[in-house]
């Protein structure tokens, strides 16, 4: 039954020296034309910090969330939403971008999409420890609910590895669906609680209030982006929402499921379908 | 003496759509409309030994570039079987390099996608430098480059990159007469060590001076296999005859042998095993209903 994945899981492992030389050239070619060169990295998502923050934050009136600095808050849920989308979008796109390069070599497709998202985290993994200069900054004191910042951090890498998978197939298949990607995750922003808490909704609609948060939830993301906040600012243990937690992990295994089984069988044909 | 690629009855077709919504229908196989499709190879059968240099020549269009991608596993045949005993490399005009980096970089990536070692690499690109022989350029992004430096690189990047079966797709035909030399010289030595080579080409001279064998391709089918001098100089004599037809005759002659192409019976492939079916039905919703039930579970949970 589980065939396919276990075939691509296992060219992962096999080349993933391969496909951590692959990440760290590309994202060498992908800044050398530009004077400031991999400072873009840095500086982009610095200039969206400073604009959600002056938006959201005028409109809360500089309210803490819960006891936590807004700007605080305002970026530990966006720091993983810089790495998330573009990696989302990036490693959908890769099959149909490098397929035709790769089709000629002895070169297992199911890569491509891995070393989109190892070259970013690259990025993330910077932004990671300036988020920490800014938590020590703001004095924050370390707490046993820190440690689960690697269960989530292997939620996010799971769940990227098994979405991208499915949706590098069907970007190369149908071209709309990477329209339609792109779309959904801008959309996705405003629906996570990353530029605002959600919990807002509960004191709005007092009556269904509760149902659209939980609606709301149904998005994977959700779950990662909470699940990084509960970790640094200690909200609460993973184990304790146990049917989010069922729900995330066999919605990844779905993915991961139907990814690996249209992969293994249109990869012989990409190039027929381009 | 072994067989290193064999092809039996082998078919290629490809599909003439319309529309564009066609081919999406045709991907799930909900159309029941029946399509025109193009036959790009019919009944083409031949076998290659180890160490064997083997010719393919043929009008443009007549099917050269599918067996060669259908050697190298680009793409798949529609119909009959293909076999082949090793590795095979590709090299054509468009060699697949990164623009946007410089050519040494490109040495050390294309190399790698090939899964050479970083020693290995680190081995082999003084060789590659000195057999592209650009000059300083090879510092330079390659999007600077001139067409015959590109193909110098590519070409130089795959033949150092130790293939045991050498597709050569018309890869010459770019670089000037020195560098064509220099390929030749390179090829030979392939040819002592054994290597199976297969060389697409126009050119009549280096057919008959290097390969062994020669197919002869005319609008998809095999049209003659043999000795290479012999083909070659048949091949020969209908370009020359078919050059000298009116521009009218030549028109009709061409019509002719492109309808024989088309197809209008596409022929489905035999359907899938009923039982097959409903096994991969009853799995794909086994791994659903945990997914929907916990997604219910969810939404309650207030």
């Amino acid at each position: 039954m589980l065939k396919s994945l276990r075939q691509v899981i296992k060219e992962q492992f096999e080349y993933r020296d391969l496909i951590y030389r692959m990440a760290t050239f590309e994202n060498k070619g992908m800044y050398q034309i530009h004077y400031l060169g991999s400072l873009w990295q840095f500086l982009n998502p610095a200039i969206q910090v400073a604009i959600y923050w002056f938006v959201f934050g005028t409109i809360r009136g500089g309210a803490p969330v819960d006891g936590t600095p807004f700007f605080l808050w305002l970026i530990i849920g966006l720091i993983p939403w810089f790495f998330i989308s573009p990696s989302i979008i990036q490693a959908s796109n890769s099959i149909y971008q490098k397929v035709g390069l790769v089709s000629k070599m002895n070169f297992p497709v199911s890569l491509l999409p891995t070393i989109r998202i190892i070259g970013n985290s690259i990025q993330f993994l910077v932004m990671l420890v300036i988020l920490l200069v800014i938590c020590i900054f703001y004095g924050l004191e370390p707490t046993i609910y820190n440690l689960q910042f690697i269960y989530y951090l292997f939620c996010l890498y799971a769940f990227l590895f098994a979405f991208s998978l499915l949706s590098s197939t069907i970007a190369t298949l149908i071209r709309d669906y990477q329209m339609a990607l792109q779309s959904l995750m801008r959309m996705l922003l405003y629906v996570s609680p990353i530029l605002w808490n959600t919990s807002l909704i509960t004191e709005s609609f007092t009556k269904y209030g509760p149902l659209i948060e939980n609606i709301l939830k149904l998005n994977p993301l959700f779950y990662i982006i909470e699940g990084f906040r509960d970790s640094i600012l200690g909200g609460g243990w993973f184990f304790e929402d146990l049917i989010y937690m069922g729900y995330f992990w066999t919605l990844t295994f779905a993915f991961l499921y139907f990814g690996a089984k249209v992969h293994m069988k249109f990869r012989k044909n990409f190039m027929e379908y381009m | 003496m072994k067989t290193k690629v064999s092809f039996k009855n082998v078919y290629k077709s490809f599909e003439l759509h319309a529309k564009k919504s066609e081919k999406i229908l045709n991907l799930f196989a909900m159309s029941k409309k029946k399509g025109k499709e193009f036959l790009a190879l019919r009944e083409v059968s031949f076998e290659i030994h180890e160490g064997e240099t083997m010719g393919i020549v043929g009008l443009n269009g007549s099917g050269k570039s599918t067996v060669s991608n259908i050697l190298a596993g680009v793409i798949q045949p529609t119909r009959g079987s293909v076999k082949i005993n090793g590795e095979t490399s590709l090299i054509a005009i468009s060699a697949g390099l990164n623009g946007s980096l410089t050519g040494m970089e490109n040495i050390e990536l294309k190399c790698m996608m090939h899964g050479l070692s970083k020693e290995k690499i680190k081995e082999v690109t003084p060789d590659i430098i000195d057999f592209a022989d650009i000059g300083q350029y090879i510092h330079q992004p390659v999007k600077d480059y001139s067409s015959g430096m590109k193909s110098r690189l590519g070409f130089a990047i795959s033949v150092h990159t130790d293939p045991d079966i050498l597709i050569i797709d018309e890869a010459l035909s770019v670089g000037d007469s020195t560098f064509a030399q220099k390929c030749l010289n390179k090829m030979e030595d392939f040819k002592k060590q054994g290597k199976t080579i297969v060389f697409i080409s126009h050119s009549a001279s280096q057919m008959k001076e290097f390969c062994d064998r020669v197919i002869w391709l005319h609008y998809g089918e095999v049209k003659e296999m043999g000795d290479s001098t012999e083909v070659v100089e048949n091949y020969q004599a209908f370009t020359q005859w078919f050059n000298k037809l009116s521009n009218k005759d030549k028109l009709a002659h061409k019509n002719e042998m492109l309808g024989k192409q088309v197809s209008h019976h596409v022929e489905k492939s035999p359907k899938r095993n009923r039982i097959k079916l409903s096994l991969n039905l009853f799995k794909n919703i086994i791994v659903l209903i945990p997914v929907i039930v916990m997604g219910i579970l969810l939404l309650t949970n207030y």
